[in-house]
């Protein structure tokens, strides 16, 4: 079920409706639960069981790696990890194994034909799979206490606004919410529904509507661009992806927010960012944080000397890179971010005490840098294929100076309003949160707002277009 | 830095929210009802929205031995499923998608091993030898709705048609926010290429996707001079491109409709080995636009060897004096009422196309 589909709205009134009717907080979670299940079922019904299955087994392992004594939990929690990481490497990365043995053995000569295994991806996997995944690995940690409670962990990894996308809320967050009924707060229904509407004006207007169509039409081309259609493809894709899984992540915290739960952040105005780290600390904070605690702290992340943090740096974005698709593309984007880490971490030790890199002018040098930077690295994220990201390098450092102009001028100054307008956003609020500056505005600027935003999504008649991070 | 571990309190702004909620709410809905107000003082009326779901709806109710209508626009409007229940004797079901190769949807209905029935077929040659592009995307896009269909899917179409059968405003080729912005009328580099604009509304929908031309386009008038002088461009051909050698392009093109010959006449003959029928129509165009059909396809070409390759009968439109006479108001399609009256007369010809 999509966030953005008469089918969800219809669902969300209903289970909001009969949530907040109910008296008894075991029957709410009941029916969170169900609810949950429903609408994950509702995309293909026998994958509810694969969740069902792995959540429990999740459960049990966290229960064993608790009650045996220290020298035993290792075994247990390399279950938990192998039997996750097999599931989600089986229907995500199967085929992708399959073809890079194939040409491995190529390569000296072997021919093999390995079968093309017909696997259907379960929506959301790889979200899925980290909400469980967290929770045996902080019951080892010591970081959580075992639930006693298999409904409670099955609602904490299939609760549905955070799902099939995010954000990755880890159990040892979500399971305390589920110990007493939500504590009353003035506001939050309200505010919930309009985070709500913001996250379905990001998809279905900004991305969907107003860029999504010139960054289709840019990377699917198969000739010599216009530098300026090849430019105007890769901004349009930074804001086709930043608008399309922001809106999902702040849809799904409004979403929890009207159930009384409360999640993180996921996005802080990224594209304010002053360097790559800082970028990592505003994009998909749930997954860097994931990354950062269960991964590069576990290899000694700084602790253990430059080199091997640089290298530490660098496998934990090689498997970033990876758990967003089975591709070589998704590997060198996460290589391309890691290498940037690396090298920004170099230049931080060697200019740490220049002057000009702490005025506003050159935090704004730097904040658009890192832009660009970032932008480079989407065209490897989003290109199909390695001659597609090649050729539309080219054309964006001007080597096809008769290239094809694609777009029209409507779609050019569309993706530039929108650029500029994001880009101005994050750089004004890089250092404050859209709480903040929603409490500053005017009530009739904010009505205003809220107004025109709900009459530019039944305006767009919700196309029903996916949110972008389901493949992943 | 520490682990994110404990349970954390969101902020929320210090602000009225429940009126600022019902405030926003209420001011939605009355421009919401002045949007639509405006839209129907246009000429615009409650409509279904041909979709994939309403298509896949359809092609679900397909049984062994139903009678299907496949193929492009014309036969979309020109056919009136009424007629062809009483002069045929089975109620048919339309299975044709404006702007679309026929070609997919056939060898879909081949390889569906159940299916024994008939198949009523439009050609345009200009559309069914299409290569690749929109015209076979379409035709593969309402595939893959049918075949992938979710449950969540399913429950969305419906509730969506509850909707659009009372609000005029839900037009999704035409009214939304992103076909309101292609009418700004800004204009193009010099060397952008551009695919033409597609024609604004100008038919009704029902459940059973029969498509009526509405009254406004039936008649002379700026709707019916819009849609007549956009087609001549959306009918000729795109330049090879830029970056293909145009004698590889057109060898490649050579290939793509001989394999189309080719892979239409296995397809037929994998429906009548199973005792299905697949009759071919060539439905009225006029104008202009017949003109440049005529000139791109003459009927000596791809329609006399489609006809020869598959084995199928065919009815080509200019054959039949009391099919030839129908006059289509857009160069296009028949209006409503002719729909009805060019069926009628169509239905002799196919029972003798279909007799055994």
């Amino acid at each position: 079920m999509l966030f953005n589909s008469l089918t969800f709205v219809v669902f969300f009134v209903l289970v909001t409706g009969t949530y907040w009717t109910l008296r008894s907080w075991e029957a709410r979670k009941n029916l969170l639960l169900v609810a949950s299940y429903i609408f994950y079922g509702a995309w293909n019904p026998p994958f509810a069981l694969l969740l069902f299955a792995t959540t429990t087994l999740d459960f049990w392992l966290g229960d064993r790696i608790a009650a045996v004594p220290p020298a035993a939990r290792r075994g247990w929690l390399v279950a938990s990890v192998t039997v996750n990481l097999s599931m989600l490497g089986f229907f995500k990365y199967g085929n992708f194994l399959l073809e890079n043995f194939q040409w491995l053995l190529g390569r000296v000569g072997v021919a093999y034909q390995p079968p093309h295994l017909d696997i259907f991806l379960p929506i959301g996997i790889s979200f899925y799979t980290f909400h469980s995944l967290s929770y045996t690995l902080d019951v080892y940690r010591g970081a959580t206490q075992p639930t006693r409670s298999l409904r409670d962990f099955l609602l904490a990894v299939s609760f549905f606004p955070q799902l099939v996308a995010g954000p990755i809320v880890r159990a040892a967050d979500f399971l305390p919410q589920c110990a007493a009924p939500p504590v009353p707060r003035p506001g939050r229904f309200g505010w919930g529904l309009l985070l709500m509407t913001l996250g379905l004006f990001e998809k279905i207007v900004l991305a969907d509507t107003l860029v999504a169509g010139s960054a289709d039409a840019i990377f699917s081309y198969g000739g010599p661009l216009a530098s300026l259609d090849a430019w105007t493809g890769v901004l349009a894709f930074s804001s086709q992806i930043f608008f399309d899984f922001s809106g999902y992540s702040t849809c799904a915290i409004g979403a929890a927010l009207c159930l009384g739960f409360e999640l993180k952040d996921n996005f802080r105005f990224p594209y304010g960012a002053v360097g790559i780290s800082d970028f990592w600390r505003r994009w998909h904070i749930s997954l860097s944080t994931f990354l950062r605690d269960y991964l590069y702290i576990p290899l000694g992340g700084n602790r253990t000397g430059p080199w091997r943090a640089v290298l530490n740096l660098v496998i934990v974005m090689f498997l970033g890179g990876l758990w967003h698709g089975a591709a070589w593309t998704f590997v060198v984007w996460g290589l391309l971010h890691g290498l940037c880490l690396a090298v920004e971490h170099a230049l931080r030790n060697l200019y740490k005490n220049i002057q000009w890199t702490m005025t506003r002018g050159g935090q704004l040098l730097l904040s658009a840098l890192t832009y660009l930077t970032v932008c480079f690295a989407w065209v490897f994220f989003r290109a199909a294929d390695f001659p597609t990201a090649a050729r539309l390098i080219r054309a964006m450092i001007g080597l096809f100076p008769h290239g094809d102009a694609i777009l029209s001028t409507r779609e050019i100054i569309q993706v530039g309003c929108v650029t500029a307008g994001l880009l101005l956003a994050h750089w004004n609020m890089r250092d404050t949160s859209i709480e903040a500056a929603v409490a500053r505005l005017p009530r009739s600027l904010l009505l205003t707002l809220w107004t025109l935003m709900l009459c530019a999504i039944i305006l767009t008649q919700g196309n029903g277009h996916a949110f972008i991070y389901f493949q992943f | 830095m520490p682990s994110s571990t404990s349970s954390f309190e969101r902020v929320i702004p210090d602000l009225p929210w429940r009126r600022l909620a019902l405030a926003a709410a209420l001011l939605t809905t009355v421009a919401t009802v002045a949007w639509e107000w405006r839209v129907r003082a246009w000429g615009y009326a409650p409509t279904l929205n041909d979709t994939t779901d309403l298509w896949a709806q359809q092609r679900e109710k397909v049984g062994a031995d139903s009678l299907v209508i496949i193929g492009d626009s014309r036969a979309h409007f020109d056919l009136d499923l009424d007629e062809l229940e009483r002069g045929l004797g089975r109620r048919p079901l339309q299975l044709a998608i404006d702007g679309s190769c026929a070609y997919p949807i056939l060898a879909d209905l081949a390889s569906d091993e159940r299916f024994h029935g008939t198949v009523i077929c439009s050609v345009v040659p200009l559309m069914f030898f299409a290569p690749g592009g929109p015209l076979i995307a379409n035709s593969e896009d309402a595939l893959k709705r049918y075949h992938t269909r979710t449950w969540a899917q399913r429950s969305g179409h419906y509730l969506g048609m509850a909707l659009e059968e009372h609000v005029a405003f839900l037009k999704q080729d035409d009214l939304t926010l992103e076909q309101l912005l292609k009418r700004l009328p800004i204009p193009n580099r010099a060397n952008a290429q551009i695919a033409p604009p597609f024609p604004p509304y100008f038919d009704t929908l029902d459940r059973e996707r029969r498509a009526r031309m509405i009254e406004q386009c039936a008649q002379p008038g700026p709707l019916q001079d819009h849609i007549k002088f956009g087609w001549p461009a959306l009918y000729t051909p795109p330049p090879p491109p830029s970056y293909v050698p145009k004698e590889a392009f057109l060898e490649g093109m050579g290939k793509a409709i001989e394999a189309r010959f080719h892979d239409a006449a296995a397809a037929v003959q994998k429906i009548r080995a199973r005792g299905g029928k697949v009759v071919f129509v060539r439905f009225p165009n006029d104008g202009e636009l017949r003109k440049i059909e005529d000139a791109a396809t003459p009927r000596a070409g791809p329609w006399t060897r489609l006809l020869k390759d598959t084995g199928a009968p065919g009815i080509y439109f200019e054959d039949f004096p009391e099919l030839a006479n129908f006059r289509c108001p857009e160069w296009s399609h028949l209006s409503a009422p002719d729909s009805v009256g060019f069926t009628k007369r169509l239905v002799p010809h196919l029972k003798k196309a279909l007799a055994p």
